[in-house]
C-alpha cells in the first residue's frame, strides 16, 4: 500500500498505487517514467542558471490554469507558497491579470506562456523576440520554451493516466 | 518514394528548419553539450533545432530520452500508429514541419498514406478503420481538451481493440507532441524546398 514512489509527481498526483493496472502499465515503460520525472527535476533545478525557480513556478502555474489542469495548478501553487513566493503575484496570475504584476520581465515571460499554451500556431518570430527585448538571454529563452512545452506534455499525461485509472476503478 | 502530398499547407515533403535566435556554434560547444547532441539524434550536430536547444544541455538530454523511449520502444502500440497520433497532433496544433516528418515515418512503416491525406484534409473523422478512427479521435480530444478526457474516452479505445499497454503508448505519443510542436512552432520556422 505504501510502496507508491513518493518522488514521482504523476503517480502522486493521479494517485496511482502499485496494485493498479495503470501503475503496472507505466512500469512497462520505465524509461519514459524516469525521463518525465528527470525533465521536471531538471527544469526546476535551483542550480539551473537563468530564470529563477520562482519565475519558473509562475510559468507552470499559469500554464496549468490556462489549460486548464486544476490538479497540477494546485501542485505548482503549493510549491510557490512553500518557496515563499509573492502572494499578490500568485493571486494576479490566478485572475489572469498579468499587467497588474507590474514587472516587465515577468509580463513578457507570462505573455509568451499564454500564447504557447492557448494558441501555439500564433506565436511567430515577433512573439519570440519580445523575450530578448525584455532582457532574457538565449539560454533563458530555451529554458522558458522547454518549460512551457514540458507542462503541456505533463498535463496531458496526467489527464490520460487519470482517465485510465477512472476506467479501471469503474470496471 | 511516396507520392507528394500538398493539402491545406501541409505536406510530406522533406523540410528544413531554422532557428529565430542564435544557435550554439559547434566549435564553441562544451563537452557536455557535445555528448547530449550525440545521444539526441544522428544528425543533431547539423540541425538548428538541436543546436538551439543544447543551450540547456541537461534539459535537452532528458527530453530526448523521453522522446526516443516514447517513439521507438519495441512492443505495445505499433510504431506506425504512434506516428499517426503524432501527425494528427501536429496537424491540430498547426506544426507543418512536425507533420511532414511524421507523415513520412508513417508511410515508411505502414506502406500507405491514405489516412495521412485524410488527416491533412480534415482530422475529425479521419481513419481507414474503426481502430484508426478511435486513435485519431482520442488524439484530437487529448490535444484540445485534456480536461474532458475521462473513463469513457478510454473505453472507446478498448472497444476499438486497444490493450492497456497500447493506450498508455498512445497517451505518451500524443503528449510528447504537445511538447515537440511548441518548440518547433515557436522557436523557428520550416524551410520549404525551392521549386
Amino acid at each position: 500500500m505504501l510502496n507508491q514512489s513518493p518522488s514521482d509527481t504523476l503517480d502522486r498526483l493521479v494517485g496511482l498505487l502499485p496494485q493498479s493496472q495503470t501503475y503496472a502499465a507505466r512500469r512497462e515503460r520505465e524509461k519514459v517514467v524516469f525521463a518525465t520525472q528527470g525533465s521536471e527535476d531538471g527544469l526546476f533545478d535551483p542550480a539551473l542558471p537563468g530564470l529563477s525557480v520562482e519565475e519558473r513556478l509562475y510559468v507552470a502555474l499559469y500554464a496549468c490554469l490556462l489549460t486548464p489542469s486544476p490538479d497540477l495548478a494546485a501542485e505548482y501553487e503549493s510549491r510557490l507558497r512553500k518557496l515563499g513566493a509573492n502572494l499578490q503575484t500568485i493571486l494576479l496570475i490566478q485572475k489572469s491579470d498579468i499587467q497588474g504584476i507590474g514587472n516587465a520581465r515577468i509580463e513578457a515571460i507570462l505573455n509568451f506562456t499564454h500564447t504557447l499554451i492557448t494558441k501555439p500556431i500564433s506565436a511567430d518570430k515577433m512573439a519570440l523576440s519580445a523575450l530578448p527585448k525584455a532582457g532574457l538571454s538565449t539560454p533563458e529563452v530555451v529554458t522558458l520554451a522547454q518549460l512551457i512545452s514540458f507542462v503541456s506534455y505533463q498535463v496531458r499525461l496526467a489527464a490520460g493516466l487519470r482517465a485510465m485509472k477512472a476506467l479501471e476503478l469503474a470496471s | 518514394m511516396s507520392a507528394p502530398i500538398h493539402i491545406n499547407g501541409f505536406t510530406n515533403d522533406t523540410l528544413g528548419w531554422k532557428a529565430w535566435l542564435d544557435v550554439v556554434q559547434l566549435a564553441q560547444a562544451t563537452p557536455a553539450q557535445m555528448s547530449v547532441l550525440e545521444e539526441s539524434h544522428p544528425k543533431a550536430k547539423e540541425s538548428d533545432y538541436y543546436l538551439f536547444l543544447v543551450h540547456q544541455p541537461e534539459i535537452l538530454r532528458q527530453r530526448s530520452l523521453a522522446f526516443n523511449a516514447i517513439m521507438y520502444a519495441p512492443g505495445g502500440l505499433s510504431r506506425a500508429e504512434r506516428e499517426l497520433a503524432s501527425t494528427v497532433v501536429s496537424k491540430i496544433n498547426g506544426c507543418v514541419y512536425c507533420a511532414s516528418v511524421h507523415a513520412q515515418r508513417f508511410e515508411q512503416l505502414a506502406k500507405r498514406q491514405d489516412v495521412i491525406e485524410q488527416v491533412f484534409e480534415e482530422p475529425h473523422g479521419a481513419g481507414t478503420s474503426d481502430r484508426e478512427r478511435a486513435i485519431v479521435d482520442f488524439s484530437i480530444e487529448l490535444t484540445l481538451n485534456p480536461d474532458h478526457v475521462n473513463a469513457s474516452s478510454i473505453q472507446k479505445l478498448k472497444d476499438a481493440g486497444l490493450q492497456n499497454s497500447e493506450i498508455l503508448d498512445l497517451i505518451h505519443s500524443i503528449a510528447i507532441f504537445a511538447w515537440a510542436n511548441r518548440l518547433m512552432l515557436n522557436l523557428g520556422e520550416p524551410i520549404f524546398p525551392s521549386v
